[in-house]
């Protein structure tokens, strides 16, 4: 330090070097606490999500779908499904639940009970009782129709889908829809 | 500590002073001015983009009978899957304002006129990719818009004369929307695209560098105010926190608004009304207005006019004595730009 320096104030007695301390700490909280918590949702992202939850559903009383009938049916999480009596009893063994959405480019496909088939209108596809593909571009890419789980308590037909989040359920006013069509 | 140092010297011959050289150019201090940000904001925003397009990568699946279901299975089942999809598409979202904002600005200080014609140029084919990418994005859901938006999109090809049913081809693999359109159009949206965007953006700001910002000075600067600043803190500093701003922006975006999901696609119901993003809501508005053919073919003769504008500008001011046009043509264009949006979003069809 020179003469002429001895008796100046030095730079951390006017405040400055704990201002720039100061503002460089802020700026390093800023930035580890916002990126910090982006990083930590994406951690939680990368870990798969459990499956889906599911839970059954009460469709309709088994006495009032006669045999040879089809239900849509829309579930809480909007998906759409076809419900049809195949077999003469009323077990659980006598009821479809498939997918109405056709795998190929998502059109509705509906039940024609004279043919006994699942028939998609824009491609002429078409899907057997159990969902297998029969004709048209499904059947080139041995596609399926997605079937979901049904059972019968006490002459109740109930079935296995996806739950609705609290979002879905806003859209959908939180009830499924039965609908007979044929 | 030392032997370390030595270690990676060794392997990285470069030193700190020399990598200051590199990075820490000087930066006029009107960018010390918000609006000058928007060339960072964008770029910033890519980067985004970036991360979370990778994150929901993990989960997408592109073809048409899964597509949908893995985009639902994102924002409902998986941990903050929501908030990624919603950053993801609001980032989208602030990305083309602010590339539409950053091209404005640079129109209406004239920062495009000689020697920086050509950047104008890689920056109209960087405006050209997010208007690409952000259509592609929105056709990865498989929803009504999803199918609907890629069909007239299409078939908007398909007016050019001579080459539009090649291009609608090449757009669609095939004569209409099959089974490989969906990842044609994620192969565009997740890899041509995004890495022509990383060469252009490198070409952008490489030519940027070696040219220089183009310097202003404002009225109210003080006469002895030194004309540039360091890059290394400052300007560093104001785009870290322009970003942290953005981040919080794109978070309560994402969690006031968040990303929905629409009807699923279905090619037998046309919808009564079909919109696609707001983005492109003047070429939808002008593809109305007038028959598509003419439609398709002047819009593509005006993007080509705003490729090569500085040119003509250069012209103009050269062989003229309007040498201020420039100004007056951006306002007219700017008005016809915010009227036809406006139209388009105050009208149902």
């Amino acid at each position: 330090m020179s003469e002429a320096d001895v008796g100046k104030p030095s730079a951390s007695s006017d405040g400055s070097d704990r201002r720039t301390f100061f503002s460089a700490m802020a700026m390093f909280s800023g930035l580890l606490g916002g990126y910090g918590l982006f990083a930590s949702l994406a951690a939680r992202f990368l870990f798969p999500a459990g499956p889906a939850a599911k839970e059954w559903m009460f469709v309709a009383e088994v006495s009032a779908i006669s045999p040879g009938a089809a239900f849509d049916f829309r579930s809480p999480a909007g998906h759409i499904i076809s419900i049809a009596h195949l077999g003469e009893k009323a077990a659980a063994e006598d009821f479809v639940a498939l997918s109405r959405v056709c795998p190929h480019l998502g059109c509705r496909v509906h039940w024609e009970s004279v043919n006994n088939r699942f028939f998609c209108p824009c491609h002429n596809g078409a899907f057997d009782a159990e969902g297998n593909a029969t004709e048209g571009p499904p059947k080139d890419a041995r596609q399926v129709l997605a079937r979901y789980p049904v059972k019968v308590e006490q002459g109740l037909l109930f079935i296995e889908v996806p739950l609705a989040t609290l979002a879905q359920a806003d859209d959908t006013d939180g009830a499924p829809e039965a609908v007979p069509y044929v | 500590m030392e032997a370390i140092k030595s270690w990676f010297r060794e392997r990285l011959p470069i030193s700190g002073a020399q990598l200051q050289e590199l990075t820490n150019e000087p930066v006029p201090n009107h960018l010390k001015r918000w609006w000058f940000c928007l060339g960072g904001t964008p770029a910033y925003l890519f980067v985004v983009q970036i991360f979370t397009g990778i994150l929901l990568a993990l989960y997408y699946q592109a073809a048409p009978s899964t597509a949908y279901e893995s985009v639902r299975h994102i924002t409902h089942e998986v941990s903050f899957g929501w908030y990624f999809r919603s950053v993801h598409k609001w980032a989208a979202t602030l990305m083309v304002a602010a590339v539409i904002l950053h091209q404005m600005r640079v129109y209406f200080t004239g920062a495009y006129r000689k020697p920086r014609e050509l950047n104008w140029m890689v920056g109209m084919c960087l405006l050209l990719c997010t208007l690409m990418i952000g259509f592609t994005g929105y056709s990865l859901v498989y929803e009504q818009l999803s199918y609907w938006g890629a069909t007239v999109g299409a078939n908007i090809c398909d007016t050019i004369p001579v080459v539009g049913k090649y291009f609608k081809q090449l757009l669609l693999a095939g004569e209409v929307y099959n089974q490989q359109t969906l990842p044609r159009f994620y192969i565009l949206h997740a890899a041509i695209l995004p890495v022509t965007m990383i060469l252009l953006l490198a070409i952008h700001i490489g030519i940027l560098r070696l040219q220089g910002v183009t310097e202003f000075r404002f009225e109210d600067e003080p006469p002895g105010k030194p004309a540039q600043f360091d890059f290394f803190p400052d300007h560093l500093y104001t785009e870290l926190i322009i970003g942290l701003i953005l981040m919080i922006l794109l978070s309560v975006l994402s969690t006031v608004l968040p990303a929905v999901m629409g009807d699923p696609a279905d090619p037998l119901t046309t919808p009564e009304v079909i919109k696609p993003e707001w983005f492109f809501y003047v070429t939808f508005r002008w593809l109305k207005l007038f028959a598509p053919t003419f439609a398709v073919l002047s819009m593509g003769f005006i993007v080509f006019l705003m490729f090569v504008w500085p040119f003509i500008d250069g012209w103009i001011r050269r062989k003229t004595r309007f040498s201020e046009a420039s100004v007056w043509i951006g306002i007219v264009g700017v008005l016809l730009i915010i009227g036809l949006t406006v139209w388009e979003a105050a009208v149902e069809h």
